[in-house]
């Protein structure tokens, strides 16, 4: 797989960040995911976490080395994200669940699969134009979807803030899942939570991502952003795919990712730009115990291939 | 004496493999004979570094102290990654994997058990001198079997008459793999190769950089020097100081084709740049032996001269 990433996350000017965003890869698959924490206190922040560990946690021990399902690995992992955030909220008998949003996708082989659930955004971008997108679990594009106000009212609705799925909370939540959708090189793909999108209208977007190398406008688009969300800006966070070799910019070989160089079961894992997990310069580190069974299942699973 | 690492029993189940004896020691493994359970013999090689004294008594293999359990992991890699090439080859002039697993804290590969002896030891059994088609015939597949190791990106690096197993058929096959990719000498010299002697080419002592197919053909080339010599050719280390190795041109001039002997020498070139570049160039050079125009010995032309008297 080859591709240019960026993901950045800003507090705007709210005390606390309660959004988290991380991406991690294998060889052969992508994982993407973006949480935004809801509640007071610690709650938020609590949530997200959860929710974008787990996401890691599970992808890692599932993409062997590939998602046998990515749709239902996304649900199956929202599912288990929101029965955690029960059991944490009882283990520590919190008067209220830890809550987040959450947008996850998947690529592999490539074809995109994602799912949503809240109001934090995925959008494809081919050649400038958006060719698909998620629809927010929220009340005011409920009151679009009746007609019963216009796109534009979205932003100063009173009730704005309001949604009706989310991890966490008293019901189950409910999650939507994408179509198995092709990939071409140069498409972008954008995830956001509403920090971002509030500020920040799609074709604008589509403007400062989809001719210019995303390297270079992100930080930009990003630094706009926060700007316009003014003092009293929400957190805002992206992840900001191209996919394919870049070929925006003459500097290919430091902004492309190759995934081709990974060890099969490997991870690269990055959460929040700031926090890594494992270490990819692997050579010099012990094997643990997981990586010399994935290391014998990896040769056991070559035997047989090759056996005549 | 040195406390060495104990050898699993005679009769011990592992797995579903029961061990019969040992059968060769190297310096990363154990390898013994064992039977599976419908009595079929198989090869069983052991991961156990002999520089790391891990079991002096009974079966699991315990780590003495946390830099060795590191160094044991550490090594642990290149058995893996011994197992990981040779699954994906399924040739018949290279030892074929049929099972890796993990037992007694440790890892085993198991292998298609072959009858017949090393080429080492037909050497040093053999009265008379080996035959030229002999040799031709038997570097012709193992040469077959090296390229398909190399096609998988995989150097073998210790090609030498004891890791060229002939079976009772004749056909020969490459064993061995252990020190395979086992580059990285400098940060854990606990763990060093072992470079045989004589087979080792100068670039795997100093210049780990430069390694390459033409590596394992200054292995190849010193093994069929040894076919002819019964000896090996002096150790690439010593002949980079001063180079005593008469050419095999010289030495066997007459006796062998010398196409052959050609051959030989431009294996053993220090110089990797001046070896054959990759197995193919190599066989292509002995396919290229004119078969026809061969070159008589003494005796051989006395005997188209008395031939041809008496017949034409």
């Amino acid at each position: 797989m080859r591709f240019t990433i960026f993901q950045e996350s800003r507090k705007g000017s709210r005390k606390v960040n309660q959004d988290r965003i991380a991406y991690t890869y294998g060889r052969d698959t992508l994982l993407l995911v973006i949480a935004d924490g809801m509640g007071g206190h610690a709650g938020g922040e609590i949530a997200a976490q959860i929710c974008v560990r787990l996401f890691i946690e599970r992808f890692q021990q599932e993409a062997k080395p590939v998602l046998r399902n990515p749709l239902k690995f996304l649900q199956d992992t929202m599912l288990r994200a929101h029965a955690a955030l029960g059991s944490y909220a009882a283990q520590f008998s919190m008067l209220e669940t830890p809550r987040t949003t959450c947008v996850a996708v998947i690529v592999q082989a490539n074809h995109a699969y994602w799912a949503h659930v809240g109001d934090s955004r995925f959008y494809l971008f081919r050649q400038g134009g958006l060719i698909a997108a998620t629809k927010d679990h929220s009340k005011v594009q409920y009151l679009v979807d009746q007609g019963l106000i216009g796109p534009h009212e979205v932003i100063s609705h009173p009730d704005r803030n309001k949604i009706f799925s989310c991890l966490g909370g008293l019901v189950d939540p409910i999650i939507d899942l994408s179509k198995r959708t092709p990939l071409r090189n140069g498409d972008v793909m954008v995830m956001c939570t509403d920090g971002l999108w509030s500020v920040m209208p799609q074709n604008e977007m589509s403007t400062w991502l989809t001719s210019t190398p995303i390297l270079k406008t992100s930080p930009q688009m990003m630094r706009e952003a926060e700007k316009r969300g003014g003092p009293d800006g929400d957190n805002l966070s992206t992840i900001i795919v191209r996919w394919g070799p870049e070929t925006l910019t003459d500097d290919t070989a430091t902004t492309t990712t190759t995934t081709d160089t990974l060890n099969l079961g490997d991870f690269h894992t990055e959460i929040d730009k700031t926090v890594t997990l494992t270490d990819r310069k692997g050579t010099q580190r012990d094997l643990t115990d997981d990586e010399i069974e994935r290391a014998i299942a990896e040769i056991q699973s070559t035997i047989q291939k090759y056996r005549r | 004496m040195p406390v060495t690492n104990q050898a699993l029993p005679a009769s011990y189940q592992l797995l579903n493999y029961r061990v019969d004896r040992q059968i060769s020691r190297g310096g990363f493994s154990i390898v013994y004979r064992a039977f599976d359970e419908t009595g079929a013999p198989v090869a069983i090689k052991e991961y156990l570094p002999s520089s790391l004294v891990l079991r002096t008594e009974g079966d699991i293999v315990r780590a003495s102290s946390a830099e060795n359990l590191t160094s044991f992991r550490y090594g642990m890699k290149c058995f893996f990654e011994e197992g990981r090439a040779l699954a994906k080859i399924n040739h018949p002039n290279v030892v074929r994997v049929l099972n890796f697993f993990r037992a007694n804290e440790t890892v085993y590969m198991v292998m298609r058990y072959e009858r017949g002896r090393t080429l080492q030891q037909q050497i040093q059994m053999r009265q008379d001198q080996m035959s030229e088609r002999f040799v031709r015939h038997v570097f012709m597949h193992l040469l077959n079997g090296l390229r398909e190791v190399h096609t998988h990106k995989l150097l073998h690096l210790d090609i030498k008459p004891a890791n060229i197993y002939l079976r009772t058929d004749g056909t020969p096959v490459l064993l061995d793999f252990g020190a395979a990719r086992q580059t990285l000498t400098n940060t854990r010299p606990k763990l060093a190769p072992m470079y045989t002697p004589g087979f080792a080419a100068p670039e795997q002592y100093r210049d780990p950089e430069r390694l390459g197919p033409w590596t394992d053909v200054y292995g190849a080339g010193a093994s069929m020097f040894a076919c002819l010599a019964a000896f090996a050719p002096q150790a690439a280390d010593a002949r980079v100081q001063e180079d005593h190795l008469v050419s095999a041109k010289k030495i066997w001039s007459g006796q062998y084709s010398d196409n052959v002997l050609d051959v030989i020498d431009w294996c053993l070139r220090l110089d990797p740049l001046e070896r054959p570049q990759s197995v193919f160039a190599l066989q292509k050079a002995i396919r290229d032996i004119p078969t026809r125009k061969r070159k008589l010995t003494f005796l051989g032309n006395l005997k188209r001269v008395l031939f041809s008297e008496i017949g034409a």
